[in-house]
């Protein structure tokens, strides 16, 4: 009885096991109300399952399905909230800086924090980074009438994601992958 | 009804149809080509119900546009009206202004399933809004909304359009 | 002089024609023939068996194997629906995050060439 109650016990913790050291997940508010509100939102949550299920739906004939797929090879999750609204504050900094507060737990590294005068546009991006290996990215970006929170899990190649921004139509921009911080 | 001749003729009056339904509805050619199969198996079951052939079209539009609708709310997202997004597989590559086309056709994406729907009946069907109204279910003056407020929302993304104006929908 | 926008919207609207091998596919889904005919009443099989039961059980095999199959069809289809709203999701998500990654890149671009311009020769 008391080996069931441990098999039980150790089942029901192996999520957060998994994750021994920093976990690269972040908990994203709930953020139905705001979605009402909104003129446009994304809201994407692709756990291990839905993304083995994707890879098998991308065509290793086609050049973007295929770069794709190297990319999300080692992910386990890939989670998008992405807001547009039709007046600029109509949404609560608040619920941003929820998700910000996370990111300045032990492990996360921010990368980039950037402020554009012309357009209030910030995009900050951090990194989780394990025995030298990226194992998180995080992108909170917000604009006056906009803001979208990316936060990506696992082994995350971002020299394959870069490589990727041509495939979307994106312009490929001259610049070398950012190195891990410390 | 049973003649295959006479049920291919059918096929091909109103494949077009059905098929650009679906995929101005969901969006992507696999699935569209699924729901139009779905329906016209459905069809195939329910022949001795259809009473005639201005039926038939209305039959088809009706189950064309729930099962899609159907789909969407089970995709349970909202669109999104990013521009950089992936080309829209439901552009017709052939047409004279393939630019205006798919930017028109990427607006259909802002609109909720069932405006999206009004917009198709109205704009791909040219059913007028009694018609559109009675296809879906929907009480007249909620097809005369979405119609309103669908063309409001291009209007706005489409600078220097002069789309109908949406007092001509007003309820 | 602006132009017709709801035309405009007819045009970019016109129905589409599906492939030669979906016209192919919906022809066969609405052609695609019932089961069996009903049996002839009154005769008996080798067996002993009444030919209408046996044309029954017939049949209800063939209802049951049609069943198992458009089950088994239904399920496949909605994997695949899945899968593909799973893929789309992805390539989505993606796009986004290169997006915000390219906006970062700009920000930090324009302000490089914005101190640039206030120190020249620095």
């Amino acid at each position: 009885m008391r080996h069931a109650k441990i098999k039980i016990l150790l089942a029901l913790l192996a999520p957060a096991l998994a994750w021994a050291g920093p976990n690269p997940r972040l908990l994203l508010p709930d953020f139905t109300a705001l979605a009402q509100k909104a003129s446009q939102a994304v809201t994407i949550t692709l756990d291990p399952g839905l993304l083995s299920l994707a890879a098998r739906f991308l065509d290793g004939n086609d050049p973007q399905d295929a770069a794709t797929k190297e990319v999300i090879k080692g992910l386990q999750g890939i989670y998008v909230r992405s807001y547009s609204f039709d007046q600029d504050l109509a949404y609560r900094q608040e619920d941003i800086d929820a998700v910000r507060k996370q990111l300045a737990a032990p492990g996360w590294n921010r990368l980039v924090e950037t402020h554009s005068k012309k357009t209030h546009a910030n995009v900050d991006i951090y990194i989780m980074v394990d025995n030298n290996q990226a194992i998180g990215l995080a992108v909170i970006a917000s604009e006056p009438r906009q803001f979208t929170i990316v936060n990506i899990v696992g082994a995350i190649d971002l020299q394959k994601l870069h490589r990727l921004e041509g495939q979307f139509g994106v312009p490929k921009l001259d610049i070398d992958a950012p190195k891990t911080a410390h | 009804m049973g003649n295959p001749q006479a049920l291919t003729a059918l096929v091909l009056a109103h494949q077009r149809s059905v098929y650009s339904l679906a995929l101005r509805m969901l969006g992507l050619k696999d699935l569209a080509e699924d729901l139009a199969q779905d329906v016209f198996m459905q069809l195939n079951s329910n022949l001795q119900s259809i009473e005639s052939s201005e039926h038939l079209g209305f039959w088809l539009r009706r189950v064309t546009a729930f099962k899609a609708i159907d789909q969407l709310r089970r995709r349970a997202r909202l669109p999104t009206t990013s521009l950089d997004e992936e080309a829209h597989q439901y552009a017709d590559t052939d047409a004279s202004d393939p630019l205006l086309q798919t930017h028109l056709a990427r607006l259909l994406d802002c609109l909720s399933p069932q405006a999206r729907a009004v917009m198709l009946l109205r704009y791909q069907e040219d059913l007028d809004p009694t018609d559109i109204a009675r296809t879906l279910d929907m009480p007249i003056n909620t097809v005369k909304s979405h119609l309103k407020r669908s063309l409001q929302i291009m209007r706005q993304k489409t600078p220097g359009a002069h789309l109908a104006r949406p007092e001509d929908y007003s309820t | 002089m602006s132009e017709d926008l709801e035309s405009q919207l007819r045009t970019a609207l016109r129905p589409i024609a599906p492939s030669a091998a979906l016209e192919k596919k919906l022809i066969a889904c609405v052609t695609a023939k019932a089961p069996l005919a009903p049996p002839v009443a009154g005769r008996r099989g080798r067996l002993g068996f009444h030919p209408r039961a046996r044309w029954l059980s017939l049949g209800v095999a063939a209802c049951l194997l049609l069943a198992l199959g458009i089950q088994h069809r239904l399920q496949e289809r909605h994997e695949r629906e899945n899968g593909l709203e799973a893929r789309r999701q992805v390539l989505q998500a993606l796009r986004m995050t290169s997006q915000k990654l390219d906006l970062a890149y700009e920000i930090v671009k324009s302000q490089s060439t914005s101190l640039a311009d206030e120190n020249p020769g620095a």
